[in-house]
């Protein structure tokens, strides 16, 4: 039972760090290869105010995350003027940087050894919670205004221009929320193994959250949740496959961006509207095949 | 002092001068269409008025107010409205959505509607969806509403570029070739569309169109370009006997 929550307790830690990916990634098409660094630095630093500073856990981790969104501003702030190709190298730069950081700050961060002492915080419903949490408030950001000025810039940054989107802004505003759910994701994982190090959040940890996104669907939040909890679920119970399941986790990934392209769920979401929509469909469809059966 | 005005531009890219001393007045109301062959440098008049170019000399401007170095999204608040020549609509947006984009930058609520239900928020959605469809409705589009534009016709994409930049509530309306592949039935309904809008909401409206019927028939002024250069300018009798227009439509007689 122990492994089984903290199976499901890692999962929907990346479920939330990837529904953070999902805002600058599958909505506004721009790709972080330092997210994790986020992370890292939500970790971090509510570890280290509550183990040094004897901060309570809900201010420590409220602290974190708007220092993370603070850094994320610094970083942001040259970086959202680039194209896009640009922002995935000057993040990459920025999560290898604060990789070298803490471990280099030895004295403050543990160095490579990494930090420990966390007290256990994290539980089941408090990931369970924070998860709901989580998507709710980016989907209601994905169907505002800002959510849909985002998608319009991933499609055509010109014709957003044109139709008076400040898209630095728009594209500021999108990273931050970005920054501030993966820095909550890390403050949550901080307060669940009890020890961090600097060797987790290097950039194949991003990499495989901008995989994630792209396998769950281009556009779909429901698809980024989907996937996230797969692919971080599929290594878990393919334990048996030891070493292999790398490589079955590979095949996995390929054959859809293969065959499906837009990702399993294209740009489609879980909403009462479309399963509505989808239960007419399946009727329909069900009904031809009976009257073609009557026909037989 | 008129509505738009652009004062003496020139553009050049590389050695290939694209504009060379244009100038335009238009007023509220008023339709004025730009011809000329293909590369005669009018696309790039309306990329240098939008702010997508910057001018290399010269200047616009909006009301009173000069618009000629603001950036792209700032020109469109302040009044410049624009549909693109080779359509470009967004993806993964439907129709209501796509036209919503262009009311989005007026809507009035923060950052904390944007990620939680607040009153404010649905306020202002209704309000701008209430907008939208009413531009959708001006330009026939209302049944299509939940659908995806790339699954519209043409013709419909079209009117859809054109309800979009409606919506951003411009002043000046800049057309570029929006009959480009359409039938005649289209043409003859985009034709009357344009008539209305210029009519009812008094917009100024520039035009650049290859067809030639269709830009002299509802054209109060016609500006004709070739090679950069403004070659002639007039009501659309005067540009039509132009021995000039005609050299660069028809060729020379030798």
């Amino acid at each position: 039972m122990e492994l089984y929550i903290s199976i499901a307790i890692q999962i929907l830690i990346t479920v939330i760090s990837v529904v953070g990916v999902f805002v600058l990634t599958g909505m506004t098409g721009m790709f972080s290869l330092g997210q994790a660094a986020f992370m890292a630095i939500g970790a971090y630093v509510s570890g280290i105010l509550v183990v040094n500073l004897g901060f309570p856990f809900p201010a420590a981790c409220a602290l974190a995350v708007i220092f993370t969104v603070f850094i994320g501003f610094i970083v942001g702030f040259p970086t959202v003027r680039l194209r896009r190709d640009y922002i995935s190298l000057v993040t990459l730069g920025f999560g290898e940087a604060i990789n070298a950081l803490l471990n280099r700050a030895a004295a403050i961060t543990g160095g490579a050894a990494g930090f420990s002492g966390i007290p256990p915080k994290t539980t089941l419903t408090l990931t369970v919670i924070s998860t709901i949490a989580a998507i709710a408030v980016v989907w209601k950001f994905k169907t505002s205004k800002y959510g849909r000025q985002c998608i319009a810039i991933k499609s055509d940054e010109l014709a957003a221009k044109s139709m008076g989107i400040n898209v630095a802004r728009i594209k500021m505003i999108a990273f931050l929320l970005s920054v501030a759910v993966t820095a909550y994701a890390g403050c949550l994982y901080a307060f669940f193994t009890t020890y961090v190090d600097p060797s987790v959040f290097g950039w194949k940890k991003s990499a495989d959250w901008v995989i994630m996104v792209f396998f769950g669907g281009v556009g779909s939040l429901t698809g980024a949740v989907f996937s996230a909890a797969f692919l971080t679920g599929l290594p878990e119970f393919l334990r048996f496959l030891a070493e292999y399941r790398s490589i079955f986790y590979a095949v996995v990934v390929l054959l859809v961006i293969n065959f499906k392209p837009a990702g399993i769920f294209g740009e489609w979401e879980l909403t009462m509207h479309n399963l509505q929509e989808f239960k007419i469909k399946a009727i329909k469809a069900i009904k031809t095949i009976k009257k073609l059966k009557n026909k037989n | 002092m008129s509505l738009l005005e652009v004062k003496n531009i020139y553009k050049s890219f590389g050695g290939v001068q694209a504009i060379i001393d244009f100038s335009l007045q238009a007023n509220p109301g008023q339709i004025q269409g730009i011809i000329g062959p293909n590369g005669a440098g009018k696309t790039t008049i309306f990329n240098v008025i939008s702010g997508i170019y910057t001018a290399d000399k010269g200047s616009v401007f909006l009301d009173g107010k000069e618009t000629t170095n603001l950036e792209q999204y700032k020109i469109t608040r302040e009044g410049i409205g624009r549909t693109f020549q080779n359509i470009r609509l967004f993806k993964g947006l439907n129709v209501l959505e796509n036209v919503m984009c262009a009311f989005d930058p007026q809507s009035k609520y923060s950052i904390a509607g944007g990620l939680l239900p607040t009153p404010k928020r649905k306020f202002e959605e209704k309000r701008g969806r209430e907008i939208c469809r009413h531009f959708l409705e001006i330009t026939g589009l209302s049944e299509y509403e939940k659908e995806q534009p790339s699954n519209l016709p043409y013709g419909l994409q079209r009117r859809l570029e054109i309800a979009r930049a409606l919506t951003c509530q411009p002043k000046v309306l800049l057309l570029d070739e929006p009959a480009a592949g359409l039938n005649p039935t289209e043409v003859s309904e985009l034709t009357s569309l344009i008539r209305k809008l210029s009519k009812e909401i008094g917009f100024a409206i520039l035009l650049i169109e290859h067809r030639l019927d269709l830009v002299m028939n509802i054209s109060q002024i016609i500006h004709v370009q070739n090679f950069g250069k403004t070659i002639a300018v007039g009501a659309p009798d005067e540009v039509r006997n132009n021995k000039d227009v005609i050299e660069a439509y028809l060729g020379k007689d030798n």
